[in-house]
């Protein structure tokens, strides 16, 4: 009765007492109409308020004439008189003088300040500055922590390292698109317009919640959304630019070339190969004839906008790259996106957010970065030798008759094709039961089908070569054999194959923040994933396509015979399964603390060792607060993440080998794969200190941290004792690496008067790897090598950095008999031949000689970004280097007739003549040739990877036309390289185990263009 | 009431998808047939047989080292530095870290691998031709280690079973009488089963004549002369010689009347990889090696000019001896004759491997380079006669024998009886032993021969005595499982 009564009252009291109430409806957004999620809001004067909600979104009770107060760290404070009940749309200015602002983090989000782990953002802006071609130009220089080897090639993947190289399985970090894992790989399918945002998680604070995928660091990629309330909005987006190679290889020309074909011949006690030198002049640049200037250009289209209850996001986007190595249809790389992110209310608690996103890629490639490559062929080939011969057909030669060919010759012979149509996104349901507790469930997937086909024509490449398969009148070449018949000696062929890969994650997750008392703050999450990666491709091939022609070039119109034909297939699975857990804490935003772990379970391990856990935690405390002028936060975490890539462990029987009886072909059987029971998760402990700091009333900040990676059961495929034959050797937990580094970020921005702008930064990435152990065997595996012969060259070995080149060391030249034989002994050696180091001093150069002479990844790289605004004009510029790398030369054939490298002019001579390359013979007993420190180049290089300069036109004048914005920008892409490399370009991608071995690498172009931003 | 919705509809987007076994795997789910499936049936026997011949297919490489390294033949090549390990081998500077030595010893073993394999599972089944099949178990078991012993000496030696990873470094070196003593019994098991031709009629399978022909081989290597020649007794009479001697080197002379055990290979696999070499091919790849560079002209066809006959050689055979030019090409006159080409390299001889050369049609699909369908004759009916010969005279068991077997060979290479050698004693035995390399030249014998007679130091350039009659145990395995390397290495 009492209660009855005093509810009553109040009634009565809130009537009468205070002017009308309403309940007002409204969005938060960000300057760019971004929904912005976690505003906190509040009625001047009381403690009535909230938070905004994922979208944005607030509803509240207020009487009129009240002043709402809007606030977030970083942002300048809102305060709006409530005049009635209509929607209210807030937008949130930021605060210039705080870098504050929200990460997306695993499973959530995050502000800056109140983060005690590793990440490394960049932001949309710094990624239209940029415009990429692929999403990791843009971290490459203005991500501390990340390293990233580019190729010049349209589309391939780069290496890109997140701190490091702690494993020998798997270097590549993860990717998560809003939300769903994917890797590297599928990069090259997503538009970089359509991104928000990207943030590098690096330590294991931050990636232990991505427990077994997590080991080589986090890509979390957000796309664009549209922001609920508003009118639609479109933008378009253009350029065109020319891509240039803007250095060639110095080689013999021909007058050179003959005349050191003379000496050698002679050396060797030959005659003169070409009697008249004089004849040849300058000869054939067959780089000039390879290379080319090539187009490049990108449309992108979009729409976004929303309504009360929704929002969206659509993109249409037209990527079109020729490669700079011949081009046209030959060389090329063609995209088309089609993003749609849609999110609705389905009710007032329940969301449910559609991301699409479809590419489709068609590329055709030429062969490249190997001895058959065609700048190989270009930098090898006989310069003497015209273009076209006298017939209007490719040159040959006579002289070269192995590998090397005419580039252009080897180019109209090369056909292939590739198409990949990708869909990938998500699905996903948002439940608020709160404010501050909501369950989500997204399913992602991503399903790529690719289909290929290639084309192997007979063709002519000069009599007697050894690729020569036809005559050159384009007749087939017959043989006669002993009963005097006549047989066709080579077919054509054409491969075509279908791979689709589908991989699916599940995942199901709760987030609860809340307070205890004043001052201590909780963000948690737990939640379980499931995920499945599959993988299958059929192919075959057949012979004798109908008129040699690529337009017939197809299984179904192949004339060859059944025995001619052969098909294939493989297949693949695995899954996850994972449990996770995160508890952010702090104490009066003071004192953070942060708690995460991880349960994976893999199908690639053994019912022992089904389930690893990771666990982590980090702690930071911030010293000074905001009320002053300046911010110092340290940091520390420690904790675990993992590795699976592994193969599951059984005992398998491959039906590959065969054996003839009679003639025919039979099918056996043989133990391939030995299994290891025993094989276990490899995991890395990883630690991190660091702290952010803002000075000078925040316009320097600075964020440092140092870290380390311990791995104590390094998972390697050991050789095993060679007397096990040729099985497949299972993988074992037989190793440890350590690596550790630091990341410096250093930025400074100032405004000078009303229109001046000024932004910089700077930052530095060190990294040092090192394999501790390898408790098995010969203590080594190798990587890449080069050549034909084919020579190895890569290791990954006990005491040294992961990937290092191993081979001899030299000492210059030998200048007499004298000297070799005062050296140890050297067989075949004569004056004028490469000195090896007797390196373990047993008094003979063999192979035990040879040691580390070079490490193909950097000590240390520094990105040095600037943008400024004055007026209508914006200026970016972006530069990169990179230092302590070596680069393994080993796109030299080295065949009697091949050409040669340029430093071959200094060659020796006679005593005193050279101490650095070796005479040139056609007899080389001493093998100067083989692996060694004279092919190690530094690669060392800086580079202005970005310059853009934009103008914008003022905005009354473009308002009055219906535009928002109206930009029209200049922009030079590796504008200048500065190296001593001798190569095209420093920069040699290909994994751990192939990085920096120049085989003829696809240069870097150089991209002129010019582009136009709308916004409408 | 809305929310129980909502739960609802997120619980139905989640249901199903949680399973406890997710994370199991099943071979099957994979296609992969795993080894607690296998050896139920007869037909899985069958094939792991036809897997355990597979390795003879890769050891081309020994059958060109083993005449460079020998005085019949030069390196050759493109250049000093093309194919390092066969440059080294014919300068008897090989080092442990030859790489193709390295792989004929890691082939080698994979082979007694696959035969172990079978014998560990030997018992899982009963069925028909099971004693016999695995005669051809044993005899190809016998077959690796006596490759093994010839080029290593006493090699890591295990009958048992396949070895698994745990036993990687855990066994050592037997001695080289252990190894024989296994080689042997491993024979002596097959001849007792093997049929007296091959099984199911089809050539290239081991039958009893092989297993014989190899153990009395094995024995004269050991010197044990009664037992070689009472053993190759056996095998007299069960083959003739052809009066055409070149044609047996030929596609249709392959398996012929005169063939006692080839490795067999085809041309018509169109399956190649060259990462995957020679294991990825039913091709001969030793083929292409030993062709001239870039030629032009009839009947053959181009290669790398590898293995190059020297002066010498082609010097040293009688007149008359059809022999020579079936063994040797002599490029020279066969360029004038037919107006013919090719490009001199490396260590030119103007000679080549006739036997062994590519010839025009005899590689037609797949990687043609990787595909040649040449066997190669391993035992034949001469090589029997002059060992059997050889064995009657070094055992001072019957000289008389001794010539009517080497005559026999004489007889066939000069088509007359005016050739024969009525030699005795040592004067024989020299005989003898030159005839085996004018029979036998540029097939892979001459430098095991010179070997086991001694000779080698006073034929081979750069041979040392008490080292080079072995050559060094790969340095990866002396690392990886600490073995012993041989002397002087």
């Amino acid at each position: 009765m009492k209660a009855k009564l005093l509810f009553a009252f109040l009634l009565l009291i809130s009537f009468t007492g205070f002017g009308q109430s309403v309940q007002i409806r409204g969005t938060v957004t960000d300057v760019d109409e971004v929904p912005f999620p976690g505003v906190s809001f509040l009625i001047q004067g009381t403690t009535t308020g909230g938070t905004s909600d994922f979208d944005g979104n607030f509803v509240l009770d207020v009487e009129i004439g009240q002043t709402i107060i809007f606030s977030y760290l970083g942002y300048l404070t809102n305060e709006i008189v409530v005049k009635n009940d209509q929607f209210l749309n807030v937008i949130m200015q930021e605060d210039t003088q705080s870098l504050e602002e929200v990460v997306i983090i695993g499973y959530g989000s995050q502000k800056v300040s109140k983060v005690s782990g590793a990440v490394t953002s960049v932001s949309e802006k710094t990624i239209e500055s940029m415009t990429p071609v692929r999403t990791e130009d843009a971290l490459q220089g203005n991500a501390a922590g990340v390293t990233v080897i580019q190729s010049g090639s349209p589309g391939a993947t780069p290496t890109v390292l997140v701190r490091g190289i702690p494993s020998y399985f798997g270097t590549s970090p993860l990717v998560v698109i809003d939300g769903t894992m994917q890797s590297l790989d599928d990069l090259n399918a997503l538009n970089p317009s359509d991104i928000k945002s990207l943030t590098v998680l690096k330590d294991a604070s931050m990636t232990a919640i991505y427990g077994v995928k997590g080991g080589n660091g986090v890509i979390v990629v957000t796309t664009k959304s549209g922001s609920r309330n508003s009118k639609t909005k479109y933008s378009f987006d253009a350029y065109y630019g020319i891509q240039e190679v803007d250095k060639t290889i110095d080689v013999l020309n021909a007058t050179e070339y003959a005349a050191i074909l003379n000496e050698a011949s002679v050396n060797s006690g030959g005659d003169l190969v070409f009697p008249d030198i004089s004849q040849f002049g300058e000869g054939t640049d067959w780089q000039n004839e390879v290379l080319t200037a090539a187009p490049i250009q990108n449309y992108n289209f979009t729409a976004s906008g929303g309504s009360e209850t929704s929002n969206f996001f659509v993109s249409a986007g037209y990527l079109s790259q020729e490669g700079v190595v011949f081009g046209g249809d030959k060389s090329y790389f063609d995209r088309i996106n089609l993003t749609t992110n849609y999110t609705t209310d389905l009710n007032d608690d329940l969301k449910l957010i559609v991301n699409t996103s479809y590419a489709n890629i068609q590329n055709s490639g030429l062969p490249e970065n190997s001895i058959t490559s065609v700048l190989s062929n270009a930098l090898n080939f006989d310069p003497t030798l015209p273009v076209y011969d006298e017939n209007g057909n490719y040159s040959t030669s006579s002289t070269i008759t192995q590998e090397i060919v005419n580039p252009l010759a080897q180019i109209s012979n090369n056909y292939n094709e590739n198409e990949t149509n990708k869909l990938w996104g998500k699905l996903e349901l948002q439940q608020d039961f709160t404010d501050n507790f909501g369950v989500t469930a997204r399913y992602g997937y991503t399903y790529v089908d690719i289909s290929q086909k290639s084309f192997n024509p007979l063709a002519y490449y000069g009599a007697g070569h050894n690729a020569t398969t036809m005559n050159a009148d384009g007749t087939p070449i017959f043989g006669t054999d002993e009963n005097g018949e006549q047989i066709q000696l080579n077919n054509n062929s054409v491969s075509e194959s279908k791979t689709n890969y589908f991989s699916f994650n599940f995942e199901s997750f709760a987030n609860w923040d809340f307070k205890i008392g004043e001052n201590n703050n909780f963000q948690t999450v737990a939640g379980f994933a499931l995920a499945k990666n599959s993988g299958s491709s059929v192919g075959g091939s057949a012979q004798d396509v109908p008129f040699n022609s690529w337009d017939y070039a197809d299984i179904s119109s192949a004339t060859g015979d059944v025995k001619s034909q052969s098909v294939y297939s493989w297949q693949y699975v695995t899954r996850n399964i994972s449990y996770f857990a995160r508890v952010n804490y702090d104490f009066n935003d003071r004192l953070l603390l942060s708690f995460a772990g991880r349960i994976d379970g893999s199908t690639n391990f053994g019912a022992n060792n089904k389930y690893a856990f990771f666990p982590s935690g980090s702690v930071g405390y911030i010293l000074t607060g905001d009320e002053s002028n300046s911010f110092l936060k340290i940091r520390g975490s420690a904790g675990t993440v993992g590795n699976d890539n592994i193969s599951p462990q059984f005992a398998t029987i491959t039906t590959f080998p065969k054996y003839t009886f009679d003639g025919q072909i039979i099918t056996g059987s043989a133990l391939q794969g030995i299994p290891n029971d025993d094989v276990s998760w490899e995991k890395q402990l990883q630690v991190n200190v660091g702290f952010d700091a803002r000075l000078f009333g925040d316009r320097v900040s600075i964020i440092a941290d140092y870290y380390q990676k311990n791995v104590d059961d390094l998972l390697f495929n050991p050789t095993l004792s060679l007397y096990l034959g040729t099985p497949v050797y299972p993988a074992a937990n037989i190793g440890s690496t350590k690596s550790n580094g630091l990341d410096l970020t250093v930025g400074y921005n100032d405004t000078f008067g009303e229109e001046f702008h000024f932004n910089t930064n700077f930052n530095v990435t060190t990294s040092k790897n090192m394999v501790t152990a390898i408790n098995n065997g010969d203590k080594f595996i190798w990587g890449g090598g080069y050549g034909i012969p084919y020579k190895t060259l890569v290791r990954f070995e006990e005491g040294y950095a992961p990937g290092y080149f191993y081979g001899y060391k030299t000492d210059g030249v030998f200048q007499s008999q004298d000297e070799i034989d005062a050296h140890a002994t050297q067989d075949g050696a004569q004056p004028g031949d490469i000195r090896y180091v007797d390196v373990n001093g047993d008094g003979i150069v063999d192979d035990n000689d040879r040691t580390d002479i070079g490490n193909p990844f950097p000590r240390f790289t520094v990105g040095w970004n600037f943008s400024m605004n004055f007026k209508g004009f914006d200026l970016a510029a972006n530069t990169y280097a990179s230092i302590g790398s070596s680069i393994y030369r080993a796109y030299e054939r080295n065949l009697n007739y091949t050409n040669r490298a340029g430093q071959t002019l200094n060659r020796w001579t006679g005593p005193g003549t050279s101490n650095s390359e070796p005479r040139v013979t056609f007899i080389d007993t001493n093998n100067n040739l083989r692996p060694s420190d004279r092919y190690v180049e530094d690669g060392d290089y800086i580079r202005i990877t970005n310059l853009q300069l934009g103008y914008s036109l003022g905005a009354d004048s473009v308002e009055n036309i219906g535009f928002s914005q109206i930009r029209f920008y200049a922009q030079a892409k590796n504008a200048l390289t500065l190296t001593n490399y001798t190569g095209y370009t420093p920069e040699i991608s290909g994994g751990v185990m192939d990085s920096g071995v120049d085989r003829g690498a696809y240069p870097q172009p150089r991209i002129w263009s010019l582009g136009v931003n709308l916004k409408f | 009431m809305k929310k129980i919705k909502n739960i609802f509809l997120v619980g139905l987007f989640s249901f199903g998808l949680s399973s406890c076994d997710w994370v199991d795997f099943d071979p099957i789910e994979s296609h992969t047939i795993t080894a607690d499936v296998y050896f139920y049936t007869a037909a899985d026997y069958e094939a792991a047989v036809v897997g355990a011949y597979d390795p003879l297919q890769w050891l081309n490489a020994q059958h060109l080292m083993m005449e460079i390294a020998s005085d019949n033949t030069v390196s050759g090549g493109e250049s000093a530095t093309d194919v390092i390990a066969f440059q080294e081998v014919d300068m008897m500077t090989h080092y442990p870290e030859n790489d193709q030595l390295t792989n004929l010893w890691k082939f080698m073993y994979e082979g007694i691998n696959r035969t172990n394999y079978l014998a560990e599972n030997k018992d899982k089944i009963e069925f028909d031709g099971k004693e016999e099949l695995f005669g051809e178990v044993y005899f190809l078991r016998a077959y690796y280690y006596f490759d093994l012993v010839r080029l290593f000496g006493g090699v890591p030696l295990f009958t048992e079973a396949r070895l698994t990873a745990p036993d990687s470094g855990t066994l050592q070196r037997a001695t080289t009488a252990e190894v024989y003593a296994q080689i042997e019994a491993d024979l002596q098991a097959a001849i007792a089963v093997l049929p007296s031709v091959s099984g199911n009629n089809q050539n290239g399978r081991a039958n009893r004549v092989a297993a014989q022909a190899l153990l009395g081989k094995v024995y004269l290597y050991q010197d044990k002369f009664s037992d070689a020649a009472s053993m190759l007794e056996n095998v007299i009479g069960t083959r003739v010689l052809l009066d055409d001697y070149a044609s047996q080197f030929l596609r249709e002379g392959e398996n012929g009347l005169e063939s006692i055990f080839e490795v067999q290979h085809s041309d018509q696999s169109v399956w190649w990889d060259w990462g995957y070499n020679p294991q990825g091919t039913e091709g001969n790849f030793g083929i292409i090696h030993m062709g001239p560079r870039a030629y032009s002209g009839p009947l053959f066809a181009s290669g790398w000019s590898f293995n190059l006959p020297v002066q010498v050689l082609f010097d040293s055979y009688e007149d008359g001896d059809q022999r020579r030019d079936a063994t040797i090409l002599n490029m020279e006159t066969w360029k004038a004759d037919n107006d013919a080409d090719y490009t001199p390299a490396y260590k030119d001889t103007g000679f080549f491997n006739l036997k062994y050369i590519p010839r025009a049609g005899y590689s037609e699909t797949g990687q043609t380079e990787l595909n040649y369908l040449n066997n190669w004759r391993i035992i034949r009916y001469s090589d029997v006669l002059l060992m059997a010969a050889e064995a009657y005279n070094r055992g001072a068991i019957d000289d008389s024998k001794a010539q009517l077997y080497l005559n026999m060979v004489r007889q066939r290479a000069f088509q007359d009886t005016d050739h024969d050698v009525s030699l005795t004693g040592s004067a024989l035995t020299e005989a003898i032993w030159n005839e085996r390399n004018f029979e036998l030249a540029l097939e892979g014998h001459r430098f095991f021969d010179l070997v086991r007679t001694g000779k080698a130091a006073e034929k081979i350039d750069g041979f040392t005595t008490g080292k080079n009659e072995l050559f060094p145990i790969p340095q990866q395995e002396v690392d990886i499982s600490n073995l012993e390397q041989n002397p002087g290495y």
